[in-house]
């Protein structure tokens, strides 16, 4: 290879969350005209320090040197000032607005003239942009509303790359895409690589990985581990790479070929949500783990909520064993159904509220005396019991919430199911934005339960705890079930993938 | 929003330590300064404040009944203006009635009426969603022109034999018996937890099996009626009901409540003690200012600073709720 210019330094970066180390003093080098991989397990700290040099996090130690300049986005806007961008994981154009002004967003200055915007000038400018990647179809003055998730994306591909980036990060927005949509994304990556930017990719794929980048960067834990030339790496030397030594068999499940019981301790009948899902039935069996897969936008996190009863405007039925039906929140939990939100600081953690009062409120009138007096010193050696049998750590259980890390925050919410000892538990992404100790806590938990007796059905966006946790999968897809997968170990992602798009 | 957050989490040590001493402040703030205040007028009023101990008493009882309702809305992140043209319109209905039927059941229709209000008020609020502080002043103004119409001709006089039940006794033994209960209820069943839990995250409490809609609905009911007995409690002692029956008592309530150190926004750092203590606070204040031979305006302006004052230490700016 000719010499190389350096681009981006990355010098001792260094993030906390609360107790949770998210990078530890992180350093390492980015060329130009290259596209360089960033991968590790979940949590390892890839989209932390992307989201610190795009302005997304604030930076607290180390820094970014770009182009031999230090850095130091205050927002996204300021970061594209620098000429770095980034496309988002989740949904990264603004409800609202038109596609041209989300394209445009903080950069509308080039089409005001005396304070006023010349909106044709900027919908034609769009609309050219549009045209020269090929995207057509997509009109700027539309709403952005009016395009699903996918043609949200290439707008957004559109409005982080049409500025020549010297630096575009694309973090894990692969799996949200289809076939036809990934392609758009690596022409656009190679372009940025032939002018001579550097792309920063994140992805799970080890595969694509493999085919689209010329440098891979592996963290593990929030810390560096290496930096490898793709090709005198192969698939496996990555994966040891990216696990390392201590997390192995007993990460997910270790068994295969255990017959799961016979007996339906739950069924889905016919529940549609009105623009959500339709038509979905499921029989959860005694001792399953259940899965259910697919992109975010499948309906699969209203499947949670419609068994939980907390769907608004469902029809169907969904019924216990006893034939009890469920249709709302306090039946559910009378009934031993437990769930976990996605959105844990909003629908699963009171977050002003002290650990111990989490722990306690489904279970108030089982602690209470003579059924109506509640006992402060009973309550608080159960929550304590239950906060110190999952290991969540804080200082006492009066401790408010909203100081918890997102992995203790998850902790909190399983004490309470598990003090409360549901026998259904729904688990919504119980391992997102949750690092890799606390994550095979909860693997472990959850295959102890399992063991107990417990059903569980698990949603989840990340399919390799799916493929290494679940009996059954169910992979979802435009509000419906669009496969079956049994446990095995043979799966691998690219057959829920295949399911999914 | 993401950066807040990871501000936050970061200094997390300071903040709790912070939040150790707010909350310190908040419980014992209210209590010194309401004997601070308590000595400070007695001395500054040659002794007024004890010997015309009865005139400061008697103000105190509809406030601090009427406190005890809005002390439930506050706790679970609501608020209520309506409350002066509750306590208007309950003993306007309570004066009629008596005079048609036994006291006792002149009492109960006051209650009713008051629920009733507060059935308007939980209606709009729960099922068609819009924030307490608009739905309460719109019922507030509504009222207030109906007690107005109803009192244009002549105040509204009641029976001539309650004004024999305007006891002290009978008044401390009817306040303090409805604070016990509420506290009791309060403090030791599931109703605090849940109000609390409500305040301090509606959705999450929702999602761990709280009814947040039912229950929102019956604390605007049951505040509606508590204000109704604190009716009861001002007619026997006024035996007669004007135009402006009640008027102003919803900001002397939210007064009092943040002065007894009450979080604007509710949620788990409530404490019961800031209704009783926060209502003799405002009246102590109040009575003071006016003993002192300050004129109205000047009272209302010094009330006014202290109440900043109190805000300014009070406001949970960590959690920044929004009020609903």
């Amino acid at each position: 290879m000719s010499e190389r210019e350096v681009r981006l330094q990355v010098r001792d970066v260094s993030k906390n969350f609360g107790v949770t180390k998210a990078l530890q003093n992180v350093s390492f080098d980015l060329y130009k005209g290259e596209i360089h991989a960033l991968i590790g397990e979940n949590g390892s700290g890839k989209s932390t320090l992307t989201n610190m040099l795009t302005g997304i996090y604030t930076q607290e130690e180390g820094k970014f040197i770009l182009d031999g300049t230090h850095i130091h986005s205050k927002n996204q806007v300021d970061a594209n000032n620098h000429g770095v961008s980034i496309i988002v994981q989740e949904q990264g154009t603004l409800d609202g607005l038109t596609v041209a002004e989300n394209i445009f967003l903080g950069h509308e200055e080039p089409f005001v003239k005396f304070g006023i915007r010349n909106t044709r000038a900027m919908n034609k400018k769009a609309n050219d942009l549009l045209k020269e990647y090929g995207f057509d179809k997509i009109k700027a003055q539309k709403m952005i509303d009016d395009y699903n998730f996918e043609d949200r994306k290439l707008v957004e591909i559109v409005k982080s790359t049409y500025f020549q980036p010297k630096v575009i990060v694309i973090d894990e927005t692969t799996t949200a895409l289809s076939q036809e949509g990934r392609e758009e994304l690596y022409k656009q990556m190679k372009r940025v690589r032939d002018y001579g930017g550097t792309v920063i990719f994140i992805s799970h794929d080890l595969e694509e990985v493999l085919n689209m980048s010329d440098t891979i960067t592996i963290l593990r834990d929030g810390v560096y581990i290496d930096t490898v030339e793709s090709k005198d790496v192969t698939e496996e030397d990555l994966k040891k790479l990216m696990v390392g030594r201590e997390v192995s068999g007993n990460y997910y499940r270790a068994d295969y070929g255990e017959k799961v019981s016979d007996e339906v301790v739950l069924s889905v009948k016919n529940v549609s949500v009105p623009g959500q899902i339709k038509n979905i039935n499921i029989d959860l069996h005694k001792g399953e783990i259940l899965g259910i897969g697919g992109l975010s936008e499948s309906g699969m996190h209203e499947v949670g909520k419609a068994i939980f009863g907390a769907s608004f405007d469902r029809s169907g039925s969904v019924e216990l064993a006893d034939g009890t039906k469920i249709n709302d929140i306090p039946t559910a939990i009378k009934h031993s159904i437990a769930y976990t939100s996605k959105d844990r600081d909003n629908e699963s953690v009171v977050m002003n509220q002290g650990i111990g009062d989490n722990i306690v409120l489904p279970s108030l009138d089982e602690l209470a005396v003579g059924k109506v007096f509640e006992s402060d010193v009973k309550n608080n050696k159960f929550a304590d019991k239950y906060a110190h049998e999952i290991s969540v750590k804080m200082v006492n259980t009066k401790q408010f919430v909203s100081q918890l890390s997102g992995g203790n925050k998850q902790k909190v919410v399983l004490a309470r199911w598990i003090a409360k000892d549901s026998d259904i538990v729904v688990l919504d992404s119980p391992t997102r934005g949750i690092d890799i100790k606390v994550k095979q806590d909860i693997y472990q938990l959850m295959d102890q339960m399992r063991k107990n007796g417990k059903s569980i059905i698990m949603i989840s966006e990340e399919l390799m705890e799916l493929i290494g946790m679940c009996d059954r999968i169910l992979i979802m897809k435009d509000g419906e079930i669009n496969g079956e997968i049994q446990r095995s170990p043979e799966v691998d992602e690219n057959a829920l993938i295949a399911k999914m798009v | 929003m993401t950066n807040t957050n990871a501000k936050v989490l970061t200094s997390k040590e300071g903040i709790f330590q912070k939040g150790d001493l707010a909350s310190t402040l908040r419980t014992i703030l209210p209590v010194i300064g309401l004997v601070v205040i308590f000595l400070l007028f007695n001395f500054l009023t040659g002794g007024a404040m004890v010997t015309r101990f009865s005139l400061i008493i008697n103000q105190v009882f509809p406030i601090i009944i009427s406190a005890m309702g809005v002390f439930f809305i506050m706790t679970m992140g609501g608020l209520d203006f309506s409350q002066g043209s509750i306590l208007g319109i309950a003993s306007i209905v309570i004066c009629y009635v008596s005079k048609v039927a036994p006291i006792p059941v002149a009492v109960l229709a006051g209650v009713l009426a008051g629920a009733t209000i507060g059935a308007i008020n939980g209606f709009f609020y729960v099922n068609r969603k819009i924030k307490s502080f608009i739905v309460t002043i719109c019922t507030m103004f509504l009222f207030r022109g109906l007690i107005k119409y109803l009192t244009t001709n002549s105040p509204v006089a009641g029976n001539a034999n309650l004004i024999y039940l305007d006891t002290l006794g009978f008044k401390l033994t009817i306040t303090i018996g409805l604070l016990v209960i509420g506290f009791v209820v309060f403090r030791f069943t599931r109703f605090g937890t849940d109000l609390k839990a409500i305040g301090a995250g509606e959705k999450a409490a929702k999602f761990a099996g709280i009814r947040t809609n039912r229950t929102k609905f019956l604390i605007y009911v049951l505040s509606g009626a508590i204000t109704g007995i604190a009716a009861f409690l001002s007619v026997i002692h006024i035996g007669s009901v004007t135009s402006s029956g009640g008027n102003q008592l919803e900001t002397q309530i939210l007064i009092a409540l943040v002065l007894g150190g009450m979080p604007i926004a509710g949620g788990a750092k409530v404490n019961f003690l800031n209704i009783i203590v926060g209502s003799f606070l405002y009246v102590i204040l109040n009575s003071g200012l006016n003993m002192m031979g300050f004129t109205t305006q000047m009272n209302q302006l010094i009330q006014g600073i202290v109440f900043l004052v109190f805000v300014f230490l009070f406001a949970d700016r960590d959690s920044n709720e929004v009020v609903k």
